[in-house]
C-alpha cells in the first residue's frame, strides 16, 4: 500500500515558548519533496523542537504547519507519522527489546501495512542502508552506528513523504559519516521523499545538503545554498562567537 | 520442522505442564492435586495479566476486578437455586428464578469480565502509564466496595456456598493451555507487535504510528477475558465465592510470580507461577512443621510471605528481568542470523572454512 | 447551621490527614519517581511500635507506656529510622530504574513489612488506650469539636508550615524542592543526590509516625492493614492534584479528604457504604478531563 506522496511541508511563523525560554521565535521554513535541506545552528538554537514542531510532538503558539496546503498543526504525533512525516531521534530511541527487523515492521503496521507487507519492506530497507545481516538480533547489543541507521531506516518504513533526521551522524567516525551521507543522498533519489537533516557536523552538512536554514537562538539566520551559507557574515558571526566553533570547517 | 520451530515457544511450556499433571494425576495424593489445580488457575490468570502487563510494561493491580467479575456471575447462574430467592433477593428475575447450564454460564460470564475490561479500558488507557496503574488499583477497590456492600446481589462480604464443583486438574490444565495458546496468538499478531513498541518506547512508537490508546485497549480487553476465565475456574474448583478471594493479597501473589518469573513474556509467566506455587507449597508445609524422630520443626507462620516479597526484591535488584529475562524458549539449535535459520553445525563449518582461508 | 460547619470541620480534618500522607508520597516520588506503598506500612509500624510484640489481644504497651512527648519522640523516630533503612536497603540499589520497576519494588516492600509484623503481632486487630481523653468533645464558638479533631487539624496546620518554611527557606529545604521539582536539574546544580533523598524518606517518616499517632488516638484499635486505606486515599490524592507537584499533593489530599466527607454526610443512607466507591471514581474521571492532574508540573511531561 504506497501512499499519495505529499509535496511541500511548511513550517509558518513557529514560535514556542517554555515557560519563559522561547526555543523558537517566529521560525518560518520549507521543505520540498526531493529535497535535502540542511537545519543547523549553534546548541540551544532550536534545531531539536523544530523537528518536534513538524512531527507533532510540540505544537506551536502561535504558527502552522501546513501539509501541502492544509493545516496540520493540531495533528498528534501519530497521525503526523500516518500523514507523511517520519523522523529519527537524536538519542535513536530504537525498540531495544524487538528485533532490527521488528522495528521497522512497527512502522510499517503504522502506516496501515499488511504483516506480510510490513517484513518485506522492512528487508528491503535494511538491505537498501547496507545492513544485510542480523535482521533477527535483539536492539539491546546493537553498536552506536549500526543504531543510528537503523533509527533512520525505521523512519524510511514509514514511507514518509518527509524524513526529518535529527542529527544522524553525532558519535561517528569518518568512514561511517562517508557511508552515512551516500545513504541520505540516495534517499529522495530512491524514495522521492524531502530530507531535512539536522547536524553539527559540517563535513556532512555540506556534503549532502542541497540548501542550508541556520538557527540562532531560535531565529532564522540566514537561509541558502551551502556555498551561500558558508560565506554569509551573520552566520560566521553566530559560529565564531560560540566557542565550540567549527570556524575551521565551515570556511 | 519449521512449524516445530515456530510452535515451540508453545511447546516448551504446554509440553512439560502435560507431562506434570499427568504424573501427578497418576502419583500424586489428592492434596497435592488440589494445590496443583489451584497453582494451574492462577497460571491462567497470571498469563492473562500478563497478556496486558507484560506487553504493555503497565502493571495493572486491578485484574482481580475481572475474576470476581466472572466469579460472581457464574455464582448467580449456576448456584443455590433453592437460596437465591431469598440470599441474593435483588438479582434480576431471570437470574434469580434460573439455573443455566455450566458451560453457557461460564462463557457468559468470561464475557462479562471481558465486557467489563472494555469498558474500563476506554477509560483507564487514556491515562499515562503510571496514572493507569494506579487508576487500576483504584478499579480493584471500587469493585471491592461495591460487591462488599451490595448484600442483596452478592451476599455481601458473606461467602457463597454451593457452587457445582468440575474443575479437576485436567479442566485447568485445559484452560491452561487456551490461556497460554491465545498469549502467544496475541503477542505474535501485528498488535502484540506494536503493543510491544509502545512499551519499549512510547515516543518512538508514536513517532511510528502506533496509537498507544487502541494497542493497550485491545490489550487489556483480551487479558480480561482471560482473567475472567480464571475467575469461573477459582469458582468451580472451590466451590465458593467470596470477595475477600479476590483482593489485595492475591494480586500481590500473582504479581510477585511475574516479577520472579519475568514479566515480559510469556515463559517468564509459566515459569514464575510454577516455580513459585512450589516453593509456597514447601513453605506452607513447613509452617505447619514436620517431625523427625522426637523433634519439631517449623518456621515461624508468616515466614512464606516474608520470603516470598524477600525474593522479588532481590530479583528486582539483581536480574531485573526475572528469571526468563523477557525471552522465550527458542528452538536450541537455531542460529538467528540473516532471517535465514543455518543449522548449527553448518554454521560452525562455514566458519572454519574461513578461517582456515579454504574457499 | 451547626451540621453543615460540623461536616466542613471533619471534612478539613480528614482532608488534613489525607494531604500529610499525599505530601510524604509526593516528596518521595518527586525525588525518586517512587510511588511508595510502603508509607502505609510506616504509619502502621508507628501505630504498632506502641505495644509489645505479642499475639494478645490487648497488649502491653512498649512506647506506648512513656510519658507522652517521649512516646511521640519514640515512635515518631521509629517510623523516620524504619523509612531511612528501607531507602537504604531496598530502594537505592534500584535508583534508576523504572517506574514500574519501582512500583512493583515499594508494593514487595510493603508486603515485607505487612508480614514483619503479621509474623511479630499476629493478625487479628488489637485495642488499644491511648489518648483518650481527646476522644472527647470540647466547646468551641457553641459547637462541640471532638478534641481529636481539633488536634488533627492543629497538628497538619503545624507540620504543613513547618514543612513549607523548611522547603522554603532552609538551604537543604530549597535543594529538597529543586530536586523534588526536577531531580536530572538539581543534581547538575550540584545538588547531592543521597543526601536529599535521605532527607525526602525522613520527611515522609516524620510524617508517617505523626500520622499513625493521630490514626491510633482516634480509632482506638492496631490492625495490620490500617496504613492501607490511607495511603491508597493519598496516592489518589497525589494523581489528582498534580504528579510531581508539591502543592498539587496538599490540594489533592484535601480534595479527596473532604469530597469523602461530604458523601458521607449527604448521600442517602443506603448509598453511604458505596462512599469510597464514589471517591474512587471520582479520582478516575478527574483524571480523564484532566490527565496530568490539577498542578502540572514539567516532571510531568517527558523530554523528546
Amino acid at each position: 500500500m504506497t501512499k499519495s506522496r505529499k509535496e511541500k511541508l511548511e513550517a509558518n511563523d513557529i514560535h514556542v515558548d517554555f515557560g519563559g525560554i522561547k526555543a523558537l521565535n517566529g521560525v518560518t521554513l520549507t521543505l520540498n519533496a526531493g529535497d535535502i535541506l540542511g537545519l543547523i545552528g549553534p546548541n540551544g538554537a532550536g534545531k531539536t523542537t523544530m523537528v518536534n514542531v513538524l512531527s507533532g510532538f510540540q505544537k506551536p503558539s502561535p504558527g502552522t504547519v501546513h501539509l501541502d496546503g492544509h493545516d496540520v498543526s493540531a495533528l498528534s504525533a501519530r497521525k503526523m507519522a500516518q500523514a507523511g512525516i517520519g523522523r529519527s531521534f537524536q538519542a535513536a530511541r530504537l525498540f531495544r527489546g524487538l528485533t532490527v527487523l521488528e522495528n521497522l515492521v512497527v512502522a510499517g503496521l503504522g502506516i496501515g501495512m499488511t504483516r506480510k507487507g510490513a517484513t518485506a519492506q522492512a528487508r528491503e530497507i535494511l538491505n537498501w542502508i547496507g545492513y544485510h545481516h542480523g535482521h533477527d538480533r535483539r536492539c539491546e547489543s546493537l553498536p552506536y552506528s549500526d543504531e543510528r541507521r537503523i533509527s533512520i531506516a525505521r523512519a524510511l518504513a514509514l514511507q514518509p513523504s518527509f524524513a526529518l533526521l535529527d542529527e544522524p551522524a553525532s558519535g561517528m567516525n569518518e568512514h561511517e559519516c562517508e557511508r552515512l551521507m551516500e545513504t541520505i543522498v540516495n534517499i529522495p533519489k530512491h524514495y522521492g521523499c524531502g530530507v531535512m537533516l539536522i547536524e553539527h557536523n559540517m563535513q556532512v552538512i555540506m556534503g549532502v545538503c542541497h540548501r542550508i536554514h541556520v538557527l540562532d537562538g531560535g531565529r532564522s539566520l540566514a537561509e541558502g545554498t551551502p556555498e551561500q551559507v558558508k560565506k554569509d557574515p551573520n552566520v560566521l558571526r553566530a559560529y565564531l562567537g560560540d566557542r565550540s566553533s567549527r570556524a575551521g570547517a565551515v570556511i | 520442522m519449521r512449524h516445530i520451530q515456530r510452535l515451540f515457544p508453545v511447546l516448551a511450556l504446554v509440553i512439560p505442564l502435560l507431562i506434570l499433571v499427568f504424573v501427578i494425576d497418576q502419583f500424586g495424593s489428592a492434596s497435592i492435586q488440589r494445590v496443583s489445580t489451584e497453582a494451574l488457575i492462577r497460571l491462567v490468570f497470571a498469563v492473562g495479566l500478563y497478556i496486558f502487563a507484560g506487553n504493555s510494561g503497565i502493571v495493572s493491580f486491578g485484574h482481580m476486578t475481572f475474576c470476581a467479575v466472572a466469579a460472581y456471575a457464574s455464582a448467580w447462574q449456576t448456584c443455590c437455586s433453592m437460596l437465591k430467592p431469598i440470599t441474593m433477593s435483588g438479582l434480576p428475575g431471570f437470574l434469580r428464578d434460573n439455573t443455566i447450564p455450566l458451560i453457557p454460564a461460564g462463557l457468559t460470564s468470561i464475557g462479562l469480565a471481558g465486557g467489563t475490561a472494555f469498558l474500563s479500558g476506554l477509560i483507564l488507557m487514556r491515562l499515562s502509564s503510571l496514572s493507569a496503574s494506579i487508576s487500576t488499583l483504584a478499579l480493584l477497590f471500587i469493585l471491592n466496595v461495591v460487591y462488599s456492600n451490595w448484600s442483596s446481589v452478592t451476599m455481601g462480604n458473606s461467602t457463597i456456598v454451593g457452587l457445582p464443583v468440575y474443575v479437576t486438574i485436567w479442566v485447568a490444565l485445559a484452560a491452561a493451555i487456551v490461556a497460554i495458546v491465545i498469549a502467544y496468538l496475541y503477542q505474535k499478531s501485528r498488535w502484540g507487535l506494536m503493543m510491544r513498541a509502545t512499551r519499549e518506547d512510547e515516543v518512538a512508537a508514536q513517532a511510528s504510528g502506533t496509537s498507544l490508546y487502541w494497542s493497550r485497549l485491545i490489550a487489556f480487553t483480551l487479558s480480561g477475558f482471560v482473567a475472567g476465565l480464571a475467575g469461573v475456574l477459582f469458582a468451580h474448583f472451590m466451590g465458593t465465592v467470596s470477595i475477600s478471594n479476590f483482593f489485595l493479597n492475591q494480586t500481590f501473589l500473582i504479581v510477585a510470580m511475574l516479577v520472579i518469573g519475568g514479566m515480559q513474556s510469556l515463559a517468564g509467566a509459566v515459569v514464575g507461577v510454577t516455580l513459585i506455587s512450589v516453593l509456597i507449597e514447601v513453605l506452607r508445609r513447613a509452617e505447619m512443621g514436620y517431625s523427625i524422630g522426637t523433634m519439631d520443626f517449623a518456621i515461624p507462620r508468616g515466614s512464606q510471605e516474608l520470603i516470598l516479597a524477600g525474593i522479588m526484591l532481590l530479583i528486582l535488584m539483581f536480574r531485573k528481568g526475572g528469571i526468563m529475562g523477557g525471552r522465550e524458549f527458542r528452538w536450541p539449535w537455531l542460529v538467528e542470523d540473516d532471517g535465514v535459520r543455518e543449522p548449527e553445525l553448518a554454521k560452525r563449518a562455514r566458519l572454519l572454512k574461513m578461517r582456515l582461508g579454504v574457499r | 447551621m451547626t451540621n453543615i460547619v460540623q461536616v466542613l470541620i471533619d471534612a478539613v480534618a480528614l482532608g488534613s490527614l489525607y494531604a500529610l500522607v499525599a505530601l510524604a508520597i509526593g516528596l518521595v516520588f518527586g525525588v525518586m519517581r517512587l510511588v511508595n506503598f510502603a508509607q502505609g506500612d510506616y504509619i502502621t509500624v508507628g501505630a504498632y511500635s506502641l505495644v509489645i510484640p505479642t499475639f494478645a489481644a490487648t497488649p502491653a504497651m512498649m512506647f506506648g507506656a512513656l510519658p507522652t512527648v517521649a512516646m511521640i519522640f519514640c515512635v515518631v523516630l521509629t517510623v523516620t529510622i524504619l523509612a531511612l533503612l528501607t531507602e537504604r536497603l531496598a530502594f537505592r540499589p534500584l535508583r534508576n530504574s523504572d517506574p514500574t520497576t519501582l512500583l512493583i519494588s515499594s508494593f514487595a516492600v510493603s508486603y515485607f513489612l505487612q508480614s514483619l509484623i503479621l509474623m511479630l503481632h499476629g493478625g487479628r486487630p488489637k485495642a488499644i488506650n491511648i489518648g483518650e481523653s481527646l476522644t472527647t468533645a470540647v466547646q468551641l464558638f457553641g459547637i462541640r469539636i471532638p478534641g481529636v479533631q481539633l488536634l488533627t487539624m492543629g497538628v497538619a496546620v503545624t507540620l504543613l508550615v513547618t514543612l513549607v518554611l523548611f522547603l522554603k527557606k532552609t538551604p537543604i529545604g530549597i535543594q529538597l524542592r529543586a530536586a523534588a521539582e526536577n531531580f536530572q536539574m538539581a543534581r547538575l546544580l550540584g545538588v547531592p543526590a543521597n543526601r536529599v533523598i535521605a532527607i525526602a524518606f525522613a520527611i515522609s517518616g516524620i510524617l508517617g509516625g505523626t500520622i499513625s499517632l493521630l490514626f491510633v488516638i482516634q480509632t482506638g484499635t492496631l490492625d495490620i492493614r490500617m496504613g492501607v486505606m490511607p495511603t491508597v486515599y493519598a496516592f489518589f490524592a497525589t494523581v489528582i492534584g498534580g504528579i510531581g507537584s508539591l502543592p498539587g499533593a496538599v490540594v489533592g489530599g484535601y480534595i479527596v479528604g473532604i469530597v469523602s466527607v461530604l458523601l458521607q454526610s449527604y448521600l442517602p443512607e443506603e448509598m453511604r457504604a458505596f462512599r469510597d466507591a464514589g471517591v474512587f471514581t471520582l479520582v478516575i474521571l478527574i483524571l480523564l478531563v484532566r490527565p496530568q492532574g490539577l498542578i502540572v508540573t514539567s516532571a510531568a511531561k517527558e523530554r523528546v
